[in-house]
């Protein structure tokens, strides 16, 4: 009976060791950034990402791409997110994969913050240099500071070479030339060596001697005063002075070094260049909503003026960067990311050209299972149970017209 | 044997079975305080230590330190109460560096990719071995709280500068100034980390102009005080013995 358990004994714990390896060795690679976890309300009525771009789908390292498009920073912003006064333009990786060579909006640099207003739309571009091989979802990306992480969509794309091959060259208004990579990687490795050696030396100065046990016993007797000696003292005096002298001097040499230094630079940057959508000449009006949660569909009825003068069809529904489309009326022929794309996900009850000066009650159907994939339909649990998003209408010259809808959106159960 | 026999039976096996003691607790209590001062300093200081492009001359200056003399001033008063030994704040720091290594080199960089050169620990050791040797010499509590945490905040940015003085050589960058290790921020990119949260020197109140690390590393040395006052009463609790009467039992 005792061999046997000792035998169960033995087998559980190398089954517990080979359990733990296991698990410590194995690391996926993390592919996406929880986008579907982020509130539906926040993907649908803060930033508006549309005409996104991913210029290649592969790319060698040191190669770059860019990502760029337009967002449209939303007029009916939800207050339970700070407003976007300062907000950063990001890159949604797993790590830098790409390194981010520049960052703009509306042609202006980004590298640091900058005031977004409401109601307004702007162009922006990011390029990327590949570091990283491997299949990575890079995404469009806001900051907004008291609101958090904003995130837009990503699209798979593939890096390939060597990351040894990487090389980040930068040169300083001193005039040297650098890699970034790299730069400064010995000085940190000696200095922090140097100090740990120090400490360690200070430590071995005292664990050569015996520790706990005696000296406890010599407190408990009243014999504390033996404990410290005179060259203890003088050793304490020699590592306090000498460490003291040793970071004077570092600092000195350093500042002889590098005589030009300067405080890390950040700060906000105002009066971003807007980019300016041709004015809107059709108006809509929700006059009801809908999420039917079985059938995984959104319903609106919509009442549409058309005051211009060319007749317009409804093409595109996007809301959370999930468009949805009405393929009689528009195609994607820019690559859009397919699982964020419905090409036939628009339904509308009547999409036959709406004339000049005509309204029209449409009941429009947005249906797609990226409203389950991408926890849309989660809407119906936020704290403000609405709806947003941007209507795409295109006159017979095929010109486009952005308009926003905002409204409560009811769900349906049965 | 029964229980009033002594485990030992030589004076030479009781000082072995004391070394082994000593190496037993040294190795414990390395890793005890590697593992709670580790978890401590990442929740408390976080970001400020984690990037090149967050070691500024004000906030870092002054958080990194106030945060980082918790645990030294607890462990000094443990082993100093008890021992009378000084070595409690460089065995904290040597423990913490130790894990941060680590943490830098296989997580921030082996999972994420980050350059080392970009998120390596901060050098508190100069700081601990000064705080430690006030304690020697002065054999007071109170005198190193006042000079050792003076010194622990006065130490942090003149140790640590000549590692991160070259990344703050100035590069023009698209049109716009900035330093390396700004640029650093902005090239390798971390969804989480955005540049706004960097903007710490607000005010208008300039009084030392440029000057904002000396102004910063004294606040930083005084808070420091208070906090290892209120630390090492933390140390020596966790020191103390109660004994119970078994009357009470």
């Amino acid at each position: 009976m005792k061999l046997l358990k000792d035998k169960v004994a033995k087998l559980s714990f190398v089954a517990l060791l080979a359990a733990t390896s296991a698990s410590m060795l194995y690391t996926p690679t993390a592919a996406a950034h929880g986008e579907k976890s982020q509130a539906a309300f926040m993907r649908m009525r803060t930033i508006h990402w549309f005409d996104l771009n991913w210029s290649k789908e592969e790319v060698k390292v040191n190669d770059t791409m860019t990502l760029s498009g337009k967002f449209y920073v939303f007029s009916g912003w939800p207050e339970t997110v700070d407003k976007p006064e300062v907000a950063f333009l990001n890159v949604g990786e797993p790590g830098a994969v790409f390194i981010r060579q520049g960052s703009w909006i509306g042609g202006q640099l980004v590298p640091r913050s900058a005031s977004l207003e409401l109601g307004e739309t702007y162009e922006f571009k990011v390029l990327l240099k590949a570091r990283r091989p491997g299949d990575w979802h890079i995404h469009a990306m806001m900051n907004v500071q008291g609101g958090g992480p904003i995130i837009g969509p990503g699209k798979w794309t593939t890096i390939t070479g060597s990351m040894k091959d990487f090389v980040n060259p930068v040169t300083t208004l001193t005039g040297e030339t650098i890699d970034l990579e790299t730069y400064n990687l010995e000085n940190t490795y000696f200095w922090h060596a140097l100090w740990y050696a120090l400490g360690l030396a200070w430590l071995a100065y005292w664990v050569r001697k015996p520790m706990f046990i005696p000296r406890s016993i010599a407190i408990e007797s009243g014999k504390s005063n033996t404990l410290i000696t005179a060259t203890d003292k003088k050793v304490g005096m020699a590592f306090t002075a000498g460490t003291i002298a040793i970071v004077a001097m570092a600092m000195a040499s350093t500042n002889e070094k590098y005589p030009i230094t300067t405080p890390l630079q950040a700060g906000l940057l105002r009066n971003m260049k807007t980019f300016e959508m041709p004015a809107p000449t059709v108006t809509v009006k929700v006059e009801d909503a809908t999420y039917r949660v079985p059938g995984r569909a959104m319903q609106m009825t919509l009442k549409i003026t058309n005051n211009g003068d060319s007749a317009v069809r409804l093409g595109e529904f996007n809301t959370a960067s999930v468009r949805f489309l009405d393929s009689a009326v528009l195609e994607d022929t820019t690559g859009y990311p397919d699982d964020l794309l419905a090409e036939d996900g628009l339904t509308v009850s009547d999409n036959s050209p709406l004339a000049p000066g005509q309204t029209r009650t449409v009941q429009v159907t947005a249906s797609d299972a990226a409203w389950e994939v991408y926890r849309l339909a989660d809407l119906i649990y936020d704290p403000d149970s609405r709806f947003a998003g941007l209507l795409f209408f295109f006159d017979e010259a095929g010109k486009r017209q952005m308009v926003t809808v905002d409204a409560p959106l009811i769900p349906v159960f049965i | 044997m029964s229980a009033s026999q002594s485990a030992v039976r030589s004076r030479a096996e009781a000082v072995k079975v004391s070394r082994t003691f000593d190496w037993m607790i040294l190795f414990t209590l390395f890793f005890v305080v590697l593992g709670g001062y580790h978890i401590h300093y990442m929740l408390t200081g976080g970001d400020w230590d984690f990037w090149t492009d967050w070691k500024d001359r004000r906030l870092w200056v002054t958080v990194a330190p106030i945060v980082s003399i918790t645990f030294p001033a607890a462990v000094q008063a443990c082993l100093w109460y008890r021992y009378r030994l000084p070595f409690g704040a460089v065995v904290c720091v040597l423990g913490l560096l130790l894990g941060e290594w680590v943490n830098r080199y296989l997580n921030f960089w082996g999972w994420t990719y980050f350059p080392v050169n970009f998120c390596f620990p901060s050098n508190l050791i100069p700081g601990a071995i000064v705080l430690d040797g006030i304690l020697l010499l002065s054999g007071s509590m109170t005198l190193t709280a006042v000079l050792g945490g003076l010194a622990w905040g006065l130490l942090f940015y003149p140790g640590n500068w000549p590692i991160i003085a070259p990344l703050h050589v100035p590069v023009e960058y698209n049109g716009m100034m900035m330093t390396l290790a700004d640029l650093q921020g902005y090239n390798y990119v971390r969804t989480g980390t955005p540049e706004y949260i960097r903007m710490v020197e607000k005010g208008t109140l300039r009084t030392f102009g440029k000057d904002v690390a000396p102004v910063s590393a004294f606040f930083s040395g005084f808070v420091s005080i208070i906090i290892y006052f209120l630390w090492h009463f933390f140390g020596r609790w966790f020191a103390s013995t109660a004994f119970v009467s078994s009357e009470n039992i």
